[in-house]
């Protein structure tokens, strides 16, 4: 063995951490070799001087400031916690009725707002100019009987109504999907439209429209000395009759149900509003109609006192 | 099964379930168990004390944040020195781009001994002599620990300064046994040689 791989096994042999045999090679060389046996003793000098590094202390405050920091690390994290989830029970209902106002207040603006909408997106001129204009074709005898050209006639008419009418298998095949569109495009401008003829009811050609309209359903009058109660007598009367609501209106004294039923089942609905009150019929023509008709129900109220 | 073991034979374990649960208390006590040791792993690394403070509360505070984590596959001890190890060597690194930043050598103020500092304020007295001869020699030491490279330094720390195992050692470092073996003698070969030069003879 060279000096060299002696004293790269100083080390081992120092600990004793080496196999038997290499104890006693490096035992032998180290008898005969000088400067292997100094390498030995100053290793085991640097060993012990090594070893007998004095320990430091912690300082006494060690302790107390890792704990202090744990302590205080765990503390604002609670604080947010409770910041964030304690107060739940307050802020959830708050959050709720804020909500509730929220939606209530739109519905009030909004109902509040609509009469001037009206006002201002369509003015009055252009529609009573269309109106007798489109009336004038309408009521032509020549097309009595006939299924209504669907253009001239889609500002009075609910798309639901068109659907119903007897004479609306004979239309066109393209004219249905041109109303539903056109009603898409101008739903707005529609309702405007039959409220604004309704409300102003000028002229006569206007009230031939009106029957006219009507003459395509049932359209009747029921006077009632609680409208809002009637009118949920009669949504109910309706949808356990299989029919199907089309649309409420609500003015002062009158509410409006429009609604689809089957005419079999007109009669009973008829019995119904009987009870409920007095009611007058403005249109009818039942007997003729099969499948489902739309009917209008306006609800008025009794004026009060004899 | 050595799960089950190291759980037994591990004496931390009561507390550190009981930190796991987030028992802070006990963990206070683990802290002082543990802290000295701690204290000088990173003493001995870094070569000053101050900062061995400072990284040895980081270490705690590391590890009771992810005491959670702490498996028990070795002891826990085994675990907070791994941490206590890793500390010290970041801010060994950080220590040496500060000074190079600000184009200090090493080996001047920070890393010089406290030893250096008292031995000018206290009398010269013989015994005060005696003392500040034995503090002279371990400062010279602790250069010469300084001047190994972190691998070399770590392995001689945990096996001649604080006497753990091969075993252990490997642990902590997660390097293979025979790596820590043949890092260590040669450790102390390069602190023999370079203990040569700043005492003279051994």
């Amino acid at each position: 063995m060279e000096c060299s791989d002696i004293q790269e096994k100083l080390s081992a042999y120092m600990e004793g951490i080496i196999s038997h045999g290499e104890k006693v090679l490096i035992d032998g060389h180290l008898k005969a070799c000088q400067k292997c046996s100094g390498s030995l003793a100053d290793l085991k000098k640097t060993l012990e001087y090594v070893q007998n590094l004095e320990e430091v202390e912690p300082p006494p405050w060690l302790t107390g400031k890792v704990m202090a920091s744990l302590r205080s690390e765990g503390a604002p994290k609670r604080q947010i916690f409770q910041r964030l989830f304690y107060p739940l029970h307050i802020k959830l209902p708050i959050e709720a009725l804020a909500t509730i106002f929220i939606a209530v207040a739109t519905i009030y603006v909004f109902k509040t707002m609509q009469p001037e909408m009206e006002g201002a997106k369509a003015p009055p001129a252009e529609i009573t100019s269309r109106i007798p204009l489109q009336e004038k074709e309408k009521t032509s005898p020549l097309d009595e009987g006939k299924p209504l050209p669907a253009k001239p006639t889609e500002k009075f008419m609910f798309s639901e109504e068109r659907e119903i009418s007897p004479g609306k298998s004979l239309e066109p095949p393209k004219a249905p999907a041109r109303i539903a569109k056109r009603d898409e495009v101008e739903p707005l401008a529609d309702a405007i439209g039959k409220r604004e003829y309704k409300r102003k009811a000028l002229s006569p050609e206007l009230r031939a429209a009106l029957v006219e309209r009507e003459r395509k359903g049932v359209s009747l009058t029921i006077d009632v000395k609680d409208i809002e109660t009637a009118g949920r007598e009669i949504e109910k009367a309706f949808i356990k009759l299989g029919g199907k609501i089309i649309k409420k209106e609500y003015f002062d004294q009158r509410n409006i149900i429009a609604a689809e039923l089957d005419a079999k089942k007109v009669k009973d609905l008829f019995e119904k509003l009987n009870v409920l009150g007095e009611v007058k019929e403005k249109a009818l023509t039942l007997e003729t109609r099969e499948g489902d008709i739309e009917i209008r129900i306006e609800i008025t109220k009794i004026p009060r006192g004899p | 099964m050595r799960e089950t073991e190291q759980k037994t034979t591990d004496e931390d374990y009561e507390f550190v379930s009981l930190c796991k649960e987030g028992d802070v208390d006990a963990f206070e006590v683990l802290v002082r168990k543990h802290q000295k040791r701690m204290l000088n792993i990173a003493y001995r690394m870094i070569g000053n004390y101050e900062e061995a403070c400072d990284v040895v509360q980081d270490a705690f505070i590391s590890a009771y944040r992810s005491i959670k984590g702490f498996k028990g596959k070795a002891k826990f001890s085994t675990w907070l020195y791994t941490i206590v190890m890793n500390l010290s060597k970041n801010r060994l690194k950080q220590l040496r781009t500060q000074l190079h930043r600000e184009k200090f050598s090493i080996d001047d103020p920070v890393l010089t001994n406290s030893g250096q500092i008292r031995g000018e304020l206290a009398s010269i007295g013989p015994s005060a002599l005696e003392s500040l001869e034995r503090r002279d020699v371990q400062q010279k030491v602790q250069e010469c620990i300084n001047s190994l490279d972190e691998e070399f330094r770590e392995v001689l720390i945990l096996r001649d300064i604080q006497g753990f195992s091969y075993d252990e050692i490997g642990d902590v470092l997660t390097v293979p046994e025979g790596t820590v073996k043949s890092r260590l003698f040669r450790a102390r070969e390069a602190v023999k040689d370079c203990l040569k030069k700043v005492i003279g003879d051994l």
